[in-house]
Parts: C-alpha cells; structure tokens; sequence
C-alpha cells in the first residue's frame, strides 16, 4: 500500500504545481488599465568605449528610445503652466565600467539658456522627485542630480535634500554635450556606472533605479529667460536598469531541471511496477 | 468512463463551466485566481476522497498507474504516454528558465490611492455654510489653484495633467472624492502629495503642499466648489438616507 500513498501524493504535487503555473499562464486576469508609454529606460550592454562625448554617435541610432511625458512644474512656486519640451526620448548603453545616456528633445530654438537635467535617487531611501524635499510621514533620502546647460557647455554633477539644498557636489565626475539641430537637442550625459562617493547614484547591472528629468527652455522672451529655475519641464520618477551581462548558469538549471523531472518519472514508473509485481 | 478518476475530472470541468461561465449570469464575474482555488480546492477534496480506502485508492489510481506503467497499451495510449512523459521534463525545464531569466519588468508598484488620513483630519466638519456664495468662491479658487491640473471639468484632464504619474484625480469619477469625507480632502489639499503615508508613495505626487500658500477658509471653499462641480456629495456616516 506504501507506494501508492507515496505515488498519489506526488501526483497530486504535481498536478498542482503544474495547475497554478498553468493558470497563471492562461487564465490571468487582465491587467488594469495601465498608462501608456514607457516606464524604464534600458542601458544596453556594449562592448567598447560609450559614446560619451558624441550625441550623433552612429549607436546611437541603433538603439530603440523610452519616451517620457513632460509636464510643467507646478509642485511648488515660481510654478508654470505651460513648457517648450513636452516629451523626451530617452536613450542608454554602458560597458560595464560606464554609461552614457542620451536625450533627445523638440525645442525650436537654440538659446544660451537652453538646459537639461537627470535626477537619480541615492541610496536605499526613497526621496521626493521635486529635489529630494521633505516627506512628512517618510523619511526621505538624497537625489543625485546631473545638470547641463548650453552655456556653460559642461555638466555639473549636484546633490540636493529638500529646497534650497541644492549644491554642486565636490566631485565633478559627469561629463555632458549637447547639440541642437533643426529644433531638436540631443543631450548626452556619461559617467562610470559607480563612483565610490556617497552622495552619488551607484549604477549596479541588474539593479532598478528610480529616475526622472528636467528641460527648461532658455529661448528669451520679452527680455527674460522664458523657463528658469523652478518653472521648468518635469517628468514623474521612472525606472532605469543598466543591462546584466548574459547568466549561462541558467541553462545549467535548466538541464537539471529536465533531468530532476525525468529521473522523477523513472522512480515512479519503476516503484509502481514494482508495487504490481509484489 | 465510470472510474473514480473520470468523475473527478468530469466534476472539475464542470465546476470550471459553472464558475467561469453560469455564475457571472446572476453576480460579477469571479477573478481567475479565484476560480483556480476553487477547483484546486475541488480536485483536493477528491482526492482525500478517494485516498481513505485501500479499495478506492486503487480504483481512483489504477487508470493512472496503467496509463504510466504503459502495461497493455498500444496505438493512440501509448503515443499519449510518451508525449506525456517527454513533455513533462520539458515543462520543468520552461518553467525553471522562466524563473530565473532576468526580468526586463521593472518592480511592481502597489500603491494605495486613497490611504487612511492621519487621526487629527478624520471627522472634521466644513465650518462654513454651504451658500452659493461661498460655493461661487470655491469654484473660483479651484480655477485659479487646482484645474491647470484636476482640468476644468473636474475630470483630471487639465492642460497641466499630461506626464503626471500618478494621475491627476478626476473628482467626477464615482471613486474619488464621493468616496471620501470633507475631512479627508481637507487632509490631502492641506499637506498635499508629501503628506501621503509610504504605502501612498509620497515621493511620486505632484501634488503641492497647500498649507504653505492658502489659509485654511479657502482650502475649506475649494472643497465645497469641488464637490458642487463635480456633481457629488461628500460621503457621510451620520446621515445614511
């Protein structure tokens, strides 16, 4: 009687583990409503030097973008309501050692002024994308915020915890150049994909993290800058992951998968016929 | 097809049948996951059935053990056979590469839309009068505050709205603020996004912190032209109809 018990009870196993990952694979239930557009920007894996410096790298071109929504900023004063740049093209790769990161955006005109920035969450602690500004139920941690403006022609690598804490960090190690042509900017911003310093993002393979971005259109109108400081275009925080190198151990799992189930059936098609036989 | 194993898996076709197809008939439909405990539920029960005698314990396996043994078989049984038992390792080895393969599916979010308000806002009444007058001044402020991005409309769509994740909330939807309190809306335009508890996802919300900028009698107003725009009532549990 003991090798059937053993035998309707694996079964049984089975036929369960077999059902719920069935299930979930035909009979889920549609997802909700979701919003359009991407949610994550990928740095594809390459080999070779990033194109730091170059927004009109040939790669560049062979790499499919995550476009993201821009809204005004109308969190907190000076608000605007309405923004030049209304959507981005987000663009990444990395090697391993660095990354690169290009934006691409509408903005008529060529201006001085003319600015683009990327914002990361530091650290394990969750910070508000609105310059890391104080929660009042959750402790927030630091934004790491990488800044290029046409002018200056350089990035400035920058930190911030809450208003008015903005500051350059000590450590300049993120390098940006834009180019503009026929009403489109092409931003590229590189840097190693980890720096060692506290107040930076640490940019692991295969880890998440939370991004988000920043345009300000530095066309002159009427004698002023049309967007500055806080009136600016801003996204939501989005992902972004920098590619894993390709695991080969997976197929190692998977033959012994293959080869656990298999050894499965000969066990039990021997205990049962040895069961019949006695 | 007497045998106990053909019963059973006659009862779980047509407990699927009534579940996924006869009882949406009278009620909502149930969701997936539901349905699959019940019939896993079903088939365990049969199974328990059929395990508490030697005799039924054969009758319900012998099929089974015929079918794996092979003993007997020949032609279409047999072709079965060893399509299932090629198969089946075949499946672990999917379902282990489907579990390990790296995901390019950013973690998933669950956040709480409407997250309980802090004690010192719940129960709070509106201490001004509902008259068109101060309703007119709501309407007022809320055009000049709140639709560039919760619209004009009160429908979330405001010309300020796009980009935002979340969402704007659209005050004319039946699952927003005619599911809330005054007091609670009082709560979320007062601290606004940064107020929000971390299963509310604070960090993601656009939505200003009014406290700094408008006294309390127009946030108070706001809210009673928003209620009065949108074409709902507050919710109330004093005064149930």
């Amino acid at each position: 009687m003991g090798y059937k018990k053993i035998f309707s009870v694996a079964l049984g196993l089975t036929l369960m583990v077999t059902g719920v990952e069935v299930s979930g694979v035909f009979a889920s239930d549609p997802p909700p409503e979701g919003e359009t557009g991407s949610v994550a920007v990928r740095l594809f894996l390459t080999e070779g030097a990033v194109p730091a410096n170059d927004p009109n790298a040939a790669v560049w071109n062979t790499i499919e973008p995550a476009e993201f929504k821009l809204a005004p900023q109308v969190h907190w004063p000076d608000r605007i309501q309405e923004v030049t740049v209304k959507s981005v093209k987000v663009r990444g790769v990395h090697n391993g050692e660095d990354m690169a990161i290009l934006l691409e955006y509408a903005d008529p005109s060529e201006d001085a002024a003319d600015a683009a920035a990327v914002e990361f969450m530091v650290g394990d602690k969750m910070a508000h994308f609105a310059h890391g500004q104080e929660m009042l139920q959750v402790e927030g941690g630091d934004v790491n915020i990488w800044y290029w403006k046409k002018e200056h022609g350089k990035a400035t690598n920058m930190t911030a915890r809450g208003f008015k804490t903005l500051r350059p960090q000590e450590s300049q190690n993120v390098s940006a150049t834009g180019a503009w042509q026929d009403g489109t900017w092409r931003v590229v911003f590189s840097r190693p994909l980890r720096t060692g310093e506290d107040l930076d993002v640490q940019v692991t393979p295969g880890e998440w993290r939370n991004v988000a971005f920043a345009f300000w259109d530095g066309e002159i109108v009427d004698g002023d800058v049309k967007e500055k400081g806080s009136q600016k275009a801003i996204s939501s925080w989005w992902y972004l992951r920098a590619e894993p190198p390709p695991d080969n151990s997976i197929y190692g799992y998977v033959v012994l998968g293959i080869v656990l189930a298999a050894g499965f059936e000969f066990f039990l098609v021997r205990k049962i016929r040895r069961g019949n036989e006695s | 097809m007497k045998g106990p194993l053909a019963k059973t898996a006659i009862l779980l076709v047509g407990m699927y049948v009534f579940l996924k197809f006869i009882l949406p008939l009278f009620t909502a439909p149930l969701p997936a996951s539901l349905i699959f405990l019940y019939l896993a539920l079903t088939f365990a029960s049969a199974m328990i059935f059929y395990t508490m005698s030697g005799g039924s314990l054969d009758e319900f396996m012998g099929p089974v053990g015929r079918f794996l043994t092979g003993s007997g078989q020949a032609g279409v049984a047999g072709t079965a056979r060893v399509l299932v038992f090629v198969l089946f390792p075949l499946l672990v080895g999917w379902q282990t590469y489907t579990k390990l393969a790296p995901s390019d599916l950013p973690p998933a979010e669950n956040r709480t839309i409407h997250p309980a308000p802090p004690g010192e806002f719940v129960g709070l009444a509106n201490p001004y009068p509902r008259t068109p007058e101060n309703i007119m001044m709501g309407k007022g402020l809320y055009a000049a505050f709140c639709s560039p991005c919760h619209g004009a409309n009160f429908d979330g769509k405001g010309p300020a709205a796009v980009g935002f994740n979340p969402p704007p909330a659209n005050f004319s939807d039946p699952g927003t603020i005619a599911q809330l309190q005054e007091s609670y809306l009082f709560w979320r335009i007062k601290k606004g996004g940064v107020g929000l508890p971390v299963e509310a996802m604070p960090w993601k919300s656009a939505m200003p912190r009014w406290e700094v900028e408008l006294p309390d009698e127009w946030i108070w107003k706001i809210i009673m032209g928003e209620y009065d725009g949108a074409g709902q009532s507050p919710r109330t549990w004093e005064e149930e109809e």
